[in-house]
């Protein structure tokens, strides 16, 4: 574990190459395979497949996955709360890339 | 070591009650998550008041911490009495929870000793897996890397520093290196997954893996916004004027030669299309005009303001209607 590599370590970038299966989502964000199935039910993950065995999570599962667990960890906010919580979250990121957009062409 | 006002952090009083003291808390942990807030001093406020809650609404740690009496004054040069908390018992050991990642300050630390560590840094619960066959756990880390990193590829060193156990059950911190290959075209928020790289496996099951989150050094020149890069290019009122040329330096290292036209105003934002972070959809690099005039120190200079003002009938308020 502490010893120095001499070889360089090549990852794969998750947002555009991995997709995760529930089992590998569940043990990347530290939190049980029944939170995130009833995240999905409520529609804050939205994997693809029909059934929990087959679901394959995009990329960006995985950051939304860490806030999810953070937020209701942290706050102790219920489900339907999480999921408002979090479409607020990215509305108002949205929100800021649009003013990062506009002070760049206003800028005198 | 400097002392900690809890109720000041907090915002209540020393009487306060339980439910006062967890509706504060509530508030306060609302405000500034660092996932709400992102104001910078967010993550550090969002402790403070973590931590000043794992001890306020403790019946045990609150009262032992008050009974250091209420003269202390936040940041006043503090150093616990000796057996200060002699006749508490604290049914936990200690630690109470309550903190983004974990940590506290030292002050927490010499009063309440350091808490049971969270394995794995930011990655909250430990896995309780059945069987004698299990994978490690996964390890999460944030790295910064360099913008240019993003559009060059780049190789890495990287210290990650992680607190374990030692054999007498303290808690040490392990510096671990790593070489990593940064790939070229990822973006800040993305995570570059290590496999094999997390925590070790019991019986036959593999070793967990590393995700390190990555995020950009702040850089002077550029912002970011996704894969779009901007450049702000400041340029004198005649170049704008008249139209030149100009070099524009690129995150990846290289110079562009970019024509300004004749009569750009400010604000005006130029699209190199595919010169933002590489991929295979690679965003733009967006260059926004800005006019810089140099002050009037000299009498030539001062002249050659007025020579311009003879030149133009250029009210530029005329929509102020002033």
């Amino acid at each position: 574990m502490t010893q120095t590599n001499i070889t360089w370590i090549e990852g794969a970038i998750v947002e555009n190459e991995i997709h995760m299966s529930i089992v590998e989502l569940s043990q990347a964000a530290s939190t049980s395979e029944e939170l995130i199935m009833a995240w999905v039910t409520e529609g804050v993950l939205s994997p693809t497949g029909s059934s929990p065995q087959d679901w394959r999570f995009g990329g960006d599962s995985l950051s939304r996955t860490k806030t999810a667990v953070r937020l209701s960890r942290d706050l102790e906010i219920n489900t339907p709360g999480l999921a408002l919580a979090l479409q607020l979250l990215d509305q108002i990121s949205d929100l800021r890339a649009q003013l990062v957009r506009i002070a760049s062409s206003k800028k005198d | 070591m400097k002392f900690k006002d809890y109720y000041e952090t907090l915002g209540v009083a020393r009487g306060a009650t339980e439910a006062d003291i967890k509706s504060a808390y509530r508030k306060l942990a609302r405000k500034y998550h660092p996932d709400v807030n992102k104001e910078k001093d967010a993550e550090e406020r969002f402790k403070e008041v973590g931590e000043a809650y794992a001890v306020l609404k403790d019946t045990e740690k609150r009262a032992a911490y008050d009974q250091m009496g209420s003269n202390w004054k936040s940041g006043q040069d503090f150093t616990p009495p000796p057996n200060w908390n002699e006749g508490f018992e604290f049914s936990d050991g200690g630690f109470g929870g309550g903190g983004y990642e974990g940590d506290q300050s030292e002050f927490f630390e010499s009063l309440f000793g350091r808490g049971k560590h969270r394995q794995g840094g930011r990655s909250g619960h430990s896995r309780q897996d059945q069987g004698m066959h299990f994978k490690g756990q996964d390890h999460h880390a944030k790295i910064l890397i360099d913008l240019a990193d993003a559009y060059n590829g780049a190789k890495r060193t990287i210290a990650l520093h992680m607190p374990t156990l030692d054999a007498s059950g303290h808690v040490i911190t392990q510096e671990r290196k790593l070489d990593v290959s940064i790939p070229k075209g990822i973006k800040a928020g993305q995570n570059l997954r290590l496999s094999g790289q997390g925590g070790p496996g019991m019986g036959e099951g593999g070793a967990g893996d590393l995700y390190l989150e990555i995020d950009f050094h702040p850089n002077p020149i550029y912002r970011v916004d996704g894969k779009d890069v901007y450049l702000d290019l400041p340029l004198a009122p005649w170049e704008v004027a008249l139209g030149t040329t100009v070099k524009v330096p690129t995150p990846a290292g290289t110079t562009l030669e970019l024509t300004i036209p004749a009569n750009t105003i400010a604000g005006r934002k130029m699209r190199l299309k595919g010169k933002g972070i590489p991929s295979k959809e690679p965003g733009d690099l967006y260059v926004v005009t800005i006019i810089a005039t140099p002050p009037a120190d000299t009498d030539a200079q001062k002249e050659a303001y007025q020579a311009f003002e003879k030149a133009f009938e250029f009210n530029p308020r005329t929509h102020l209607k002033g």
